[in-house]
């Protein structure tokens, strides 16, 4: 009879013996049996084991000797991380600049308002074109004035919406800002990753290490509606919140 | 409706606070406080007689949510009109903040008319309360 190759053959005689050993209880024959079942499952595993140990090495030397993964850890993806912490920067600075300008124009276009408003008030001129003519007053100046108060009042919602309009500044520095947070954890793991593969101590980085972050739960906000990205049910209009906030309101 | 009205206006970023005070002012409400997180505006609550709070939701520090409920849960606060003025737009949130006790909720971005229209509506139920 060949040579029986299946696991239950090259186990079945250990099995057996370390079976025989237990039902005559005879101890030191147990341990005997014992001993040589262990031996033999760690001839089979020990092959596995070195195929294992060897893909794991061969894989840190080629992440060793990948030199761009250390390029990546070590500057671009901290640069990347500054780049986009630069972009909230400026556009905070612009949105800034933008207000000034809001806040300096509104107070000269009231003025304008004020005094075009008054002029025609004072001269009696609102609607009476007779009295115009009487007082000499060039009609062309009534109509510029009337004109003034209703450009005046025509920029000064045009200003506010201009305020407005700045709100981009905080919906686009919260995405970034989020985004800034996946780059400081990709850093942090490329970090290490580099660290292992070099066989040094991951306390090469410790400020990487301080700037773990943990999954934010919703509690702390989760920014603006991303086409693409946000998940979950959305509301999309300022309708479908208060009618929301009505339900609920009423089923409590 | 008091212009003389103080309010709290809670904001991380800068222009959007900046934004809120000048639509604020633009309605004739000039008694504007701001503060960028929760943690900055509790004691300023718990030490001042504020009359309305305008807050974001997503803050780094003490979020919105978290500053609703603080105010809610102290005796003095606890009917202090809160107005949510976020970008969080998710169903379970808006759930969690009427559920919290918010007395509006404005989701980003805005009209001048529909904070002015919240603003008056909260105001008016206080003042039927």
């Amino acid at each position: 009879m060949s040579q029986d190759d299946t696991l239950q053959g090259r186990y079945r005689s250990a099995v057996d013996e370390l079976a025989g050993a237990l039902n005559s209880n005879d101890e030191a024959a147990f341990r005997g049996a014992f001993d040589r079942l262990r031996a033999q499952l760690n001839i089979d595993l020990n092959p596995e084991l070195r195929r294992i140990t060897a893909d794991a090495q061969s894989a840190l030397r080629r992440f060793r000797e990948e030199a761009r993964l250390e390029v990546l850890a070590d500057q671009e993806v901290p640069d990347a991380r500054r780049r986009l912490a630069h972009v909230v920067k400026l556009t905070e600075e612009a949105a800034h600049r933008t207000l000034d300008l809001v806040e300096q124009s509104t107070p000269l276009v009231d003025r304008m308002s004020v005094e075009a408003a008054q002029l025609l008030e004072e001269f009696g001129l609102h609607g009476s074109r007779q009295l115009a003519v009487s007082t000499m007053w060039p009609e062309r100046a009534t109509e510029s004035l009337e004109r003034a108060v209703r450009d005046t009042e025509h920029l000064r919602r045009y200003l506010s919406q201009m305020l407005l309009a700045q709100g981009y500044q905080d919906l686009s520095g919260q995405i970034i800002s989020s985004v800034i947070k996946l780059v400081i954890e990709l850093e942090r793991v490329l970090g290490e990753l580099v660290s292992l593969a070099h066989g040094e101590d991951t306390r090469r980085m410790p400020a990487l290490k301080l700037e773990q972050t943990q999954p934010q739960p919703d509690l702390n906000g989760t920014g603006p509606i991303v086409p693409g990205v946000s998940r979950g049910q959305h509301l999309d209009s300022q309708d479908d919140i208060d009618a929301l906030l009505a339900s609920v309101a009423g089923g409590k | 409706m008091s212009n003389a009205m103080k309010i709290l206006v809670v904001d991380d970023f800068s222009t959007m606070r900046r934004i809120v005070k000048g639509l604020l002012n633009e309605l004739g409400y000039t008694d504007i406080t701001e503060a960028d997180d929760g943690n900055t505006a509790l004691p300023l609550l718990k030490g001042g007689a504020f009359e309305f709070l305008i807050t974001d939701w997503n803050m780094p520090g003490m979020p919105g949510l978290d500053l609703l409920k603080a105010v809610r849960g102290d005796a003095k606060l606890a009917k202090l009109p809160v107005l949510m003025l976020t970008a969080e737009a998710k169903r379970e949130q808006i759930i969690e903040a009427a559920q919290a006790g918010v007395s509006g909720y404005v989701i980003k971005p805005f009209t001048a008319q529909t904070l002015k229209e919240k603003i008056d509506k909260i105001l008016a139920s206080k003042a039927a309360a």
